[in-house]
């Protein structure tokens, strides 16, 4: 790695202002594992790096308000996020991705703010959020903005967020009565970046109603650029019963409306069939509660 | 001092400890350059192995991706804390009566690990094992010894045999 200068200022929007200039080689700096990679790979070689570890505390934070919904600092890590008895009681699915979310000392130290701004497709929380309905709130020096999360992502890399805008805190509508799974496909090792993410939040009629899908958010990762919603496979269950039929439906309209791109995890034409077993596994794991 | 260099001060092992440091160092540059410890040591250099392992204020980072700047102010513990003239623990002990090794380069981050582990869930079953440890590499590939030696490390805590 080459030398940097390493700044570390007190408040998140004193930080943003140090990186208005919009210069390329200044830097935030979070949890920093993924900016430690690219600055070892040198594909990134920053001139400065404006370290958020210092930043007022509530960005840290982890709390559910009135309505249930969780509100989440961007400083949080992944581990404190893996803890919480809050998010394990409003949206059990987060707490279940991150268990085999990279591995214990990357989630030590790897942040939310971080994991959401890096943009990179093959990343397990996104999906997650998106499907759930949560959006972030930003801080820059015009004030800042909300942003649901599904507009966060602009390619491979790349985020809709200007420059000197951080990532403040992400707000993500309580789970219940919502059923939710994220399943993920490695080809490799169990812990190997994913071929394929499928992220399920069904909104289902109880037993007694006939047990219909009213409401269904469908994300998917690591095939696509972006995490991409599924309009059309969402079309397939909405006021649906599920069983095999519609499973196969709403899978072949997943595999024609996906964008999907191969690369080392496997090729567009076997990531479009994993898309089509993975659709219905997901589904079937949220009604089942297990996913 | 210029920018691109501090001093930091912390606590190594139990003892306060200051050293100067181009901020683009990492822990075990920090470690093997100012204190010549050796028990972290960077192999993947990507987050991936384990081998760097090291607690920082108690919880297990990869030294090969955080910045030795940050340790400022901070508790670091390595393998070689009280190593000297003391006896092994549970876990070294259980390590070395399940043959949980061949050349050991990965050891100090398993052993690490497994104190974290066993700290948190005292009784793990063999899956909280296979989780908690799947960011450790060993190329050796003596996976099942290590696994059995976690189960040994526990059962001798319990019986409260060694820390
Ligand atoms: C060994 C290893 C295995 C991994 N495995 C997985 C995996 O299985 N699944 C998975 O999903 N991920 C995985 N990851 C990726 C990991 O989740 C990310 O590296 C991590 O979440 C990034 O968080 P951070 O706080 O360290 O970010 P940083 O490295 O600090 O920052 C990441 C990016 O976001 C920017 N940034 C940081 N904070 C903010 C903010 N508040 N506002 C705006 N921009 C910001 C930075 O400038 C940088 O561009 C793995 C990483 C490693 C090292
Ligand atoms: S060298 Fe740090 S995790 Fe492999
Ligand atoms: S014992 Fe050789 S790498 Fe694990």
């Amino acid at each position: 790695m080459t030398p940097f200068e390493l700044l570390e200022p007190r408040t998140l929007r004193e930080a943003a202002a140090l990186l208005a200039s919009g210069d390329a080689t200044v830097r935030p700096f979070a949890g920093g594992t993924a900016v430690m990679l690219m600055m070892k790979m040198g594909v990134l070689r920053p001139t400065r790096l404006v370290s958020l570890r210092a930043v007022e505390k509530q960005y840290s934070g982890i709390g559910a308000g009135a309505d249930g919904a969780l509100r989440i600092g961007a400083m949080a890590t992944l581990s404190a996020l893996e803890r919480s008895p809050v998010i394990r009681n409003e949206a059990p699915v987060i707490a279940r991705t991150l268990r085999t979310l990279s591995n214990v000392r990357v989630r030590n130290v790897a942040t939310v703010g971080g994991h959401l701004a890096h943009a990179d497709p093959h990343m397990d929380l996104p999906p997650v959020l998106i499907a759930l309905g949560a959006s972030v709130t930003t801080v820059d020096a015009a004030g800042g903005r909300t942003i649901p999360l599904e507009k966060l992502y602009s390619g491979y890399l790349e985020t809709s967020l200007g420059r000197g805008e951080l990532i403040a805190e992400v707000s993500v509508p309580r789970q219940a009565p919502r059923r939710a799974a994220y399943l993920k496909c490695t080809t490799r090792s169990a812990d190997d970046w994913p071929a394929l993410g499928v992220a399920v939040v069904l909104d289902t009629l109880r037993e007694t109603e006939g047990a219909a899908v009213r409401e269904a958010r469908i994300v998917i990762s690591a095939a696509t650029d972006t995490p991409t919603r599924l309009a059309k496979a969402e079309a397939v269950l909405r006021g649906a019963r599920v069983d095999d039929a519609v499973l196969q439906r709403a899978g072949d309209a997943a595999a024609s409306e996906a964008s999907v791109i191969g690369d080392a995890h496997g090729s567009a034409a076997y990531k479009r069939e994993l898309l089509r077993v993975y659709l219905a596994r997901a589904v079937r794991a949220a009604l089942a509660g297990e996913g | 001092m210029s920018t691109v260099q501090r001093t930091i001060r912390f606590t190594l092992n139990g003892e306060a400890v200051a050293a100067d440091v181009p901020t683009h160092w990492n822990v075990v540059e920090l470690l093997q350059n100012r204190f010549g410890l050796f028990g972290a040591r960077e192999s993947c250099g990507q987050g991936l192995c384990g081998c760097c392992t090291v607690l920082v204020n108690g919880n297990a980072v990869s030294g090969c991706l955080y910045l030795a700047a940050f340790v400022h102010g901070a508790e670091v513990t390595t393998i070689e804390h009280g190593a000297a003239g003391r006896e092994l623990d549970a876990v070294q002990q259980a390590f070395i009566e399940a043959g949980a090794f061949q050349c050991g380069f990965c050891t100090p981050g398993f052993v690490l690990m497994t104190r974290q582990l066993l700290d948190e869930k005292p009784d793990p079953t063999e899956d909280d094992i296979r989780h908690y440890l799947s960011g450790n590499l060993c190329r050796c590939a003596a996976y099942p010894e290590i696994v059995a030696a976690v189960k040994l490390a526990a059962q001798k805590r319990r019986a409260g045999q060694g820390r």
